[in-house]
């Protein structure tokens, strides 16, 4: 009961009106910085950094955490009401999201992304406070031959994303594993596929390309509808979800957090294949699995308790073992050392007063979101009455400056572009997006594991350590399963035609 | 004419934005009169992120300056480097540079960056060290010496990337002591840390600092010429009998483009001298074992000298800088047969169409488009992967051509259905003309950025593009377009100091 006792001194190194305002600052910030395309949560929490030099540790760490975790939310609510994922993790999000919005759900899709957001979070703490350390054990014993049947095992969720069109899923999922081997090798140190070109070095930012796939590519597929004269549905007065709508995703939640805070232990792994797996887990034990896609609340609930627990994940190994298990979790390590904090185990015994008041920060830190998150709802979903003529063009202006800020180059914001006209193509032949940013995501991950793993013990490795070696059972399981199922759903139709 | 009032207004509006953003370029009496931006060349959270930021808060403290970090990560610091490069020495660009930057200019053939760079001051000296995980039976040196001798290059040492400062200060310790075992890189030391605690390895070469807030590790080693007063109790290779391994650490410093006015110079070392003098600046690096130093731009442009040669020498040696090899393969993945190349694919991409839609298929074009140049993409990358050297047990094309060979048979399983009409495509109904024309004006809107900037021609993008798509309130879109340039100026450039794009027209005539 150690712990509780430090989690209460914890609340009292917190409890006051300073510390409370900061984390009300921080979420604020959190929630614009993540729904604003280009700004990533890592780049929020970085930008603030400098702020934090005049406070004390505690406050710094608590103002750097609540815009991490605001920012993790932020960015569903532009893959909600406009098709344009604030960050890669909640690509996932707009699967079902968007289809509610074009429903004239909206409402469905916020208040359903926002509980499970903050319900995630909420759990993914308490994960952190009370399994930091065996979770961390298991983030140690992880080979790279295990990373990389983690990798596979994401990539196999490209199979039921795809439904019918899977070949093409898979076509578009190599797509994206090949465009991430554009730039710099990361384990030897050549460069590949930069024909000369500087700005090719380290491959196609991801920011751009999600983007141009996603919030471009969906505007030119309207302009085609050419239904942009027209308001959108009557979404406000959209309905909202009742205690009872969320009561049903319980275990939703449950189940997608609990996955959200192991896979966010990998260091590199986080939150996006995070939120993927866990929609593919609840799309398999679904009763209605056709829903998915076309606007089930259980896929956003999904993915975004995923994503958001997943900062309980990442935190893991940063305190436990002082080694970033994100990129905003490597921006906090810098945060700490600027105040003279070495993160580690060393921290739990030498400032626990930071760490528990960190943890403490965390739970409020969550609660805030909910109610500020509540009473924003209520203005994002305003978004969804802007006249088209009015917010396509801003969104293009949008992405521009998106695209610009990640690197502060143009050639980002042409490929941007051209990713933008490519998405469209590809969607008019149905062809879906989302795998290409799996790939990219997934793509490092598996090379540099993969290599590894052979550079350590040679090919067989794969098969020799029973981790991989259920892992990669799992994955190859988890790829045929939709093809059995669909061979089935053939067979009992065509038994039910004779 | 009241319309042509607001109009004149409107114009110079916008002009004052593009003014403003290339405002005061260097008034030499009284510098610096603003912010001057450090370029770092990692993500944020870095060592030398940390490095510069704290630098930036103890300035503070010494000058009326303020000193803005700017992250731009990429390529181990060239990204950075060009963008420091393409700027006037006004002075108010500081390129926060380590050890690592060096090794990275000669792996990519970029020596001649270093003659570009006026190299102010090395700031720091980090000694490189040997670090073991306690809970492993190897910890001391000795044991791992002795291991390394029976295991037969076998044994496994986790760092940061192939041919970085690391690894090569690995190569020497190796070469020290006349073994030779195998270097696992990691994206990041803290990873490659994860994987020492994880026992998947046996030593890790990094500095002292590292070992702090873990008590399972502990440095075997350390190459200094004498026993750091911050670990006493940690031996020098010196006492283990490797020779020429007192001096290997990894320093921190910063450069600024050539060209510089002097007293601008002697402001800069001015700060530096007092900055190192700064107390917490002293205490905050030398609690982690490293010598907080200044050398001026002499000493510091030998040191880099001496660098040089020792990358040159050790890159060489693992086949990183690479000599000339030209099979026809690998000469056909280059430079103008490369060109010839994707000429072909052209060709026989109309030639396609063409045959298509004399079969009358027309209706497929699209779909066999996308195909080909899924296709075309994967024969054209497959040769290319010859080109690249074969460093290591499994080579730089190994993983390439993994996906490749997955992507060229889910495209002729495509092919085929496609062409049996067996893939069925939900057609919508529209208009693609809207789209393509679209396309085009958000075209002649990014020429318009190179050369109006990004304010100006926001602006009018934002009104035409209301305008285009139907919406007829001349007064809102002037007043939208406004507040979104305003907004985007606030947060953008006085927020987070972005520089959005000035155009070269603009910069042309101020």
């Amino acid at each position: 009961m150690e712990i509780l006792s430090n989690l209460l001194q914890g609340f009292g190194s917190i409890a006051g009106i300073t510390p409370l305002l900061i984390i009300m600052v921080g979420v604020a910030l959190g929630i614009m910085a993540g729904a604003m395309p280009g700004l990533s949560p890592s780049m929020g929490v970085a930008l603030l950094v400098p702020f934090t030099y005049t406070m004390s540790p505690t406050l710094a760490l608590i103002l750097l955490v609540s815009i991490y975790i605001a920012a993790n939310y932020g960015g569903s609510i532009t893959a909600v009401t406009i098709n344009a994922p604030g960050t890669p993790a909640s690509v996932v999000t707009s699967f079902d999201g968007y289809p509610l919005t074009q429903q004239g759900k909206a409402g469905i899709g916020l208040g359903v992304s926002l509980v499970s957001s903050t319900v995630g979070g909420f759990i993914g703490t308490l994960l952190l406070i009370f399994f930091s350390a065996p979770l961390a054990k298991v983030a140690l014993n992880f080979h790279p031959a295990e990373y990389f049947a983690l990798a596979i095992f994401g990539l196999t969720t490209v199979a039921s994303l795809g439904g019918k069109n899977w070949v093409k899923a898979f076509i578009a999922a190599m797509f994206g594993l090949l465009l991430n081997m554009v730039g710099i090798d990361p384990i030897s140190g050549v460069s590949r596929f930069t024909f000369g070109s500087a700005e090719l070095y380290d491959g196609f930012a991801l920011i751009p390309v999600l983007i141009g796939l996603f919030a471009l590519s969906e505007i030119f597929f309207q302009l085609e509808k050419g239904d942009f004269n027209i308001k959108a549905a009557n979404t406000i007065k959209s309905q909202w979800p009742s205690i009872k709508d969320y009561w049903k995703l319980r275990w939703v939640i449950l189940r997608s957090s609990i996955l959200g805070t192991v896979i966010g232990i990998f260091p590199g792994a986080g939150a996006t294949i995070a939120s993927f797996i866990s929609y593919d887990v609840t799309k398999r034990v679904s009763k209605h699995p056709e829903t998915f896609g076309k606007g089930a609340p259980e896929g956003v609930s999904a993915a975004e308790s995923a994503n958001s627990s997943s900062v309980g994940g990442a935190l893991v190994p940063l305190l436990t073992l002082g080694i970033p298990g994100s990129a905003t979790t490597a921006v906090l390590i810098g945060a700490l050392m600027i105040h003279d904090l070495v993160p580690g185990p060393r921290l739990f015994i030498n400032n626990p007063e930071i760490v528990y008041g960190l943890f403490a920060s965390l739970l409020i830190a969550n609660v805030v979101l909910l109610v500020f998150g509540l009473f924003g709802s209520k203005l994002w979903i305003k978004v969804t009455t802007i006249p088209k003529n009015i917010l396509f063009p801003m969104i293009f202006a949008i992405s521009v400056v998106g695209s610009f800020a990640v690197r502060y180059s143009f050639f980002d914001v042409i490929s941007c572009f051209a990713f933008g006209v490519f998405g469209w193509i590809l969607k008019r032949k149905n062809y879906p997006v989302a795998p290409i940013i799996l790939g990219l995501v997934l793509g490092n991950i598996a090379e540099t594991n993969f290599r590894r793993a052979v550079m350590m013990g040679g090919y067989n490795i794969f098969f020799s350590r029973p981790g991989s070696l259920i892992l990669l059972i799992i994955a190859a399981i988890s790829f045929a399963i939709p093809f059995i199922r669909s061979k089935k759903v053939k067979t009992n139709s065509s038994e039910k035609n004779s | 004419m009241k319309k042509y009032v607001y109009v004149f207004f409107l114009i110079l509006f916008l002009l004052s934005f593009g003014l403003e953003a290339k405002s005061s370029s260097g008034d030499q009496n009284n510098f610096p009169n603003k912010p001057i931006k450090i370029i770092v060349y990692t993500g944020p959270g870095g060592l030398i992120d940390v490095t510069s930021r704290k630098f930036a808060e103890v300035a503070s403290h010494y000058t009326d300056a303020t000193f803005v970090v700017e992250n731009k990560p990429g390529a181990g610091g060239i990204v950075a480097l060009k963008k420091v490069l393409q700027l006037s020495p006004d002075g108010y660009t500081l390129y926060a540079c380590t050890k690592s930057n060096i090794s990275k200019f000669i792996e990519t053939g970029g020596e001649s960056y270093i003659d570009e760079m006026d190299w102010l001051a090395l700031l720091m000296m980090d000694p490189e060290c040997v670090i073991t995980n306690q809970q492993n039976n190897l910890h001391t040196w000795n044991a791992i010496l002795e291991n390394a001798r029976q295991s037969q290059e076998k044994q496994i040492w986790v760092g940061p990337a192939t041919g970085g400062l690391d690894h090569v200060t690995a190569m020497k310790i190796w070469d020290a002591y006349g073994i030779n075992e195998k270097w696992v890189p990691y994206s990041s030391g803290g990873k490659a840390i994860a994987a020492l605690l994880g026992k998947q390895g046996v030593a890790y070469v990094g500095n002292p600092r590292e070992i702090l807030g873990n008590d399972d590790l502990m440095i075997a080693a350390v190459c200094s010429s004498e026993r750091l007063p911050q670990f006493p109790d940690v031996p020098t290779f010196k006492e283990l009998g490797g020779q020429g391994l007192e001096n290997e650490s990894m320093w921190r410093g910063f450069a600024i483009k050539k060209g510089v006015p002097e007293e601008i110079l002697a402001w800069y070392q001015d700060v530096f001298k007092k900055v190192t003098q700064d107390e917490s600046w002293r205490n905050l690096w030398e609690k982690g074992g490293v010598q907080v130093v200044y050398y001026g731009s002499d000493k510091f442009s030998k040191i880099i000298e001496t660098d040089v040669t020792d990358f040159q020498y050790y890159l060489k040696k693992i086949d990183i800088v690479k000599g000339d090899d030209s099979d026809f393969l690998t000469s056909l993945g280059r430079g103008l047969n490369l060109i010839l190349l994707i000429g072909v694919s052209v060709v026989i991409l109309i030639g396609l169409i063409i045959l298509l839609v004399r079969l009358h298929k027309k209706e497929i074009i699209g779909q066999v488009i996308i195909i080909y140049f899924f296709l075309s993409l994967s024969i054209i990358f497959y040769i290319v992967s010859f080109g690249f050297p074969n460093v290591g047990e499994v080579g730089a094309a190994v993983v390439p051509r993994l996906w490749i060979f997955a992507l060229i048979p889910l495209n002729i399983y495509l092919l085929i259905r496609t062409l049996r009409n067996k893939d069925h495509i939900e057609r919508q109904k529209g208009d693609m003309h809207q789209v393509l024309f679209f396309i085009a004006f958000l075209a002649v809107y990014l020429v318009a950025i190179m050369f109006l900037g990004y304010y100006i021609s926001t602006f009018l993008f934002l009104f035409l593009g209301m305008y285009l798509l139907g919406y007829r309130k001349i007064m809102s879109m002037v007043i939208i377009s406004i507040m979104w340039i305003i907004f985007s100026y606030l947060i953008f450039y006085r927020l987070l100091y972005v520089q959005l794009p000035v155009g070269s027209l603009v910069e042309w005539i101020f």
